[in-house]
């Protein structure tokens, strides 16, 4: 019941702006479901059209089998967190969390009971005859979720959540609300700009960029099989080195060529010998390796280091590009070292220079 | 010993930094300002409300106490102007906030002509009080009054009425002069509250499941709380001290039926002379205006952020 599926949708604003086009995405029951973009990207609308808060202009959104353009958020069953909480100033942490199941005529006796044990499993009872004017940003949070939670809604949304949180607390919270989505079953639809939040929380992730849908899957074939140059990009801190050259190669063995660099491919690459192409690298897909095969090897000089615990982050010049590699921390090497790395092959990203869609093939 | 450090320690001495005498320096000519046009007055009048001062009587000016006070509070008359005030002031209030909101409300909306009936809203705002009562005066006429004509036209009465003197209208009609030149300010710090609302609060309310009457009731009208508050403080300042309409549309009268407090307090002072009462009934007032504005704040101001 609880699946969502958008056929063709658009959402044009009433000043014209086209936010939404021709979205096609199905949200199955009970999976978490991220939507991962950067800011203005239309994250926040999809949401808002799921809720109901904004109308549909073209195409189809279906609950199941219903379909729900016309249908107004208060018969949705709904129940969203913002990421501005939206708690209603004047009434304290346990009307704001009643206020949902009020609205519904809910009898007082079950109003109580799940306000409790919403408080309760949120660890907030002791705040509930407060206002939210005197609760800290991560009390105002755990409000909102318990607003949402009561309703026990079919479709749990949740717009930039955690963004109004300090780091400890934004982690920790991760955790609680993946908890969260165990424990209730249903489905969650989830907006972030953040891709470490959207890697540790989901089971699907969607990637948008400018209104449309870049990629969807798993976290793990985000990561690992980009299909887009934006995704890759998107993805990975430091952001994945990209270097613009061509594909060469005899002998059924492509190679990506740009100055003195020349990397031997993964043999799945699909594209003429001579087309333009963008190479991928992340940061940690490299070892330091004096021995290295010329067809894996980048060579520099290492002209900046920055040690992050457990390993560091070298900084040279290739191919007239800065680009960042993750080394351990043992692999000691020092500013002005000229140095060889080995690329990991089956881990290099290659994507088509012109519409930046990446060539591994299958 | 540098010259940086011989200043620093003859900064150390002076009872004011740098600074802080200059600070002085540019504030005096406004502090002088006021302590002449505004302290002087206020602790002058005190002053003489202590003594018993009749300038048809300028030798004899005995000191007597609290006795201007003590006869006021035992004048029967004094007390009806209490109660008049206090009906106008009512009156005025309520009709400002009712109808203030009902202006805000609709300028809140988006319609075609909204940024022209906004600026058109300030037309009575921007009319001084003396302007806004002759035109009252006029509407108001018993011979070629505006009023009169529009009413007997729709055929609501068959003959021009003496508005202003009948002694049951004088009030309420004075009241919508009062009220006609307010509501503008009313509406625009009503209006500006309901801006201030965070859109999310009636997104979140509309996902909670709560309808148009509900959101009013659970979003917009707890946030109008500091709107009103303003409104019905200065209003209720306004309105209680208000005396330019009441000299302009009647006097006073007819017979007694607009003796308000203000209106007695410059009959007191400035056409029986008896500048002692006068000014111990303007700080009855005064006193007055201050615990109502407090009680009011103290009333609206719970929860308020
Ligand atoms: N009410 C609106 N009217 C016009 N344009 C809007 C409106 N709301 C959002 N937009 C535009 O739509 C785009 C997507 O917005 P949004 O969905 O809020 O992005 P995100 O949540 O991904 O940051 C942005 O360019 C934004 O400026
Ligand atoms: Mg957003």
């Amino acid at each position: 019941m609880a699946s969502i599926r958008f056929d063709k949708v658009g959402k044009r604003y009433a000043n014209g702006f086209v936010a939404i086009e021709n979205l096609d995405l199905e949200i199955r029951d009970r999976e978490f479901l991220v939507l991962l973009g950067p800011s203005g990207c239309g994250k926040s609308t999809t949401l808002n059209m799921i809720a109901g808060l904004e109308e549909v202009t073209s195409g189809k959104l279906c609950f199941g089998d219903q379909l729900v353009n016309d249908i107004p958020p208060d018969r949705r069953d709904v129940a969203m967190v913002f990421q501005s909480y939206a708690l209603y100033p004047h009434k304290t942490v346990y009307e704001n969390i009643a206020f949902g199941l009020r609205m519904r005529r809910t009898p007082q006796a079950e109003v109580d009971a799940r306000v409790r044990s919403a408080a309760q499993k949120l660890a907030i009872t002791h705040l509930l005859d407060r206002r939210p004017s005197q609760l800290s940003g991560g009390q105002r949070q755990r409000v909102a979720l318990g607003r949402a939670m009561v309703r026990r809604p079919a479709v749990f949304l949740m717009d930039e959540p955690l963004s109004n949180l300090d780091a400890a607390l934004r982690i920790s919270m991760r955790a609680e609300i993946k908890q969260l989505h165990e424990e209730m079953q249903t489905t969650f639809v989830y907006v972030t700009h953040d891709q470490a939040e959207a890697l540790t929380l989901a089971d699907r992730i969607v990637v948008m960029n400018d209104g449309a849908i870049e990629q969807i899957g798993t976290p793990h074939d985000i990561y690992e099989k980009p299909a887009t140059i934006f995704v890759a990009s998107f993805l990975g801190a430091p952001p994945i080195n990209t270097l613009d050259g061509e594909i060469g190669g005899a002998s059924g063995r492509p190679v990506f060529r740009c100055g003195d660099v020349a990397l031997a491919l993964p043999p799945a690459i699909a594209a003429p010998t001579g087309s333009k192409a963008t190479l991928g690298l992340r940061a940690e897909d490299v070892t330091l390796d004096p021995k290295a095969q010329d067809d894996v090897a980048i060579d520099g000089v290492v002209n900046s280091i920055l040690p992050i615990g457990s390993d560091q982050f070298i900084g040279m010049k290739v191919a007239g590009r800065e680009f960042f590699f993750r080394l351990a921390k043992d692999q000691a090497c020092a500013i002005g070292d000229r140095v060889r790395l080995a690329a990991l092959t089956n881990r290099l990203h290659v994507f088509d220079a012109a519409s930046g869609r990446s060539l591994a093939g299958g | 010993m540098t010259q940086a450090a011989v200043l620093a320690r003859r900064r150390e001495r002076l009872p004011f930094s740098h600074d802080e005498r200059r600070a002085w320096l540019f504030l005096a000519p406004v502090a002088t300002t006021l302590l002449v046009v505004a302290v002087f007055p206020i602790v002058y009048s005190l002053y003489i409300s202590f003594w018993s001062i009749k300038l048809t009587r300028p030798h004899r000016q005995p000191f007597v106490g609290l006795d201007n006070y003590a006869q006021l509070l035992a004048d029967p008359e004094f007390w009806h102007a209490v109660g008049r005030t206090t009906s106008f002031t009512v009156m005025a209030v309520t009709a400002i906030c009712v109808i203030g909101l009902a202006v805000a409300l609709l300028l809140n909306e988006t319609f075609p002509g909204r940024k022209a009936l906004q600026a058109l809203l300030l037309v009575p705002w921007a009319i001084p009080y003396v302007a806004n009562g002759l035109m009252w005066k006029w509407i108001y006429d018993s011979s070629y009054g505006a009023l009169n004509g529009l009413l007997f036209q729709l055929d609501f009465i068959d003959k021009y009425m003496v508005w202003l003197g009948d002694a049951n209208k004088t009030l309420p009609l004075i009241a919508n002069a009062f009220v006609w030149k307010e509501v503008p300010l009313a509406a625009l710090l009503l209006l500006v509250t309901l801006k201030s609302i965070p859109a999310d609060l009636y997104a979140a309310a509309r996902v909670d499941g709560a309808g148009a009457l509900q959101r009013f009731l659970h979003v917009t009208l707890p946030a109008l709380r500091p709107g009103f508050m303003l409104v019905i403080i200065y209003e209720t300042m306004t309105a209680i001290r208000h005396f330019d309409l009441f000299f302009i549309l009647t006097e006073g009268g007819p017979g007694d039926a607009s003796h308000v407090l203000s209106w007695r307090i410059y009959v007191e002072t400035f056409r029986n002379l008896s500048f002692g009462t006068g000014a111990a009934m303007s700080y009855i007032l005064a006193i007055v205006t201050f615990a109502l504005a407090y009680g009011v704040i103290r009333a609206l101001g719970r929860n308020v952020r």
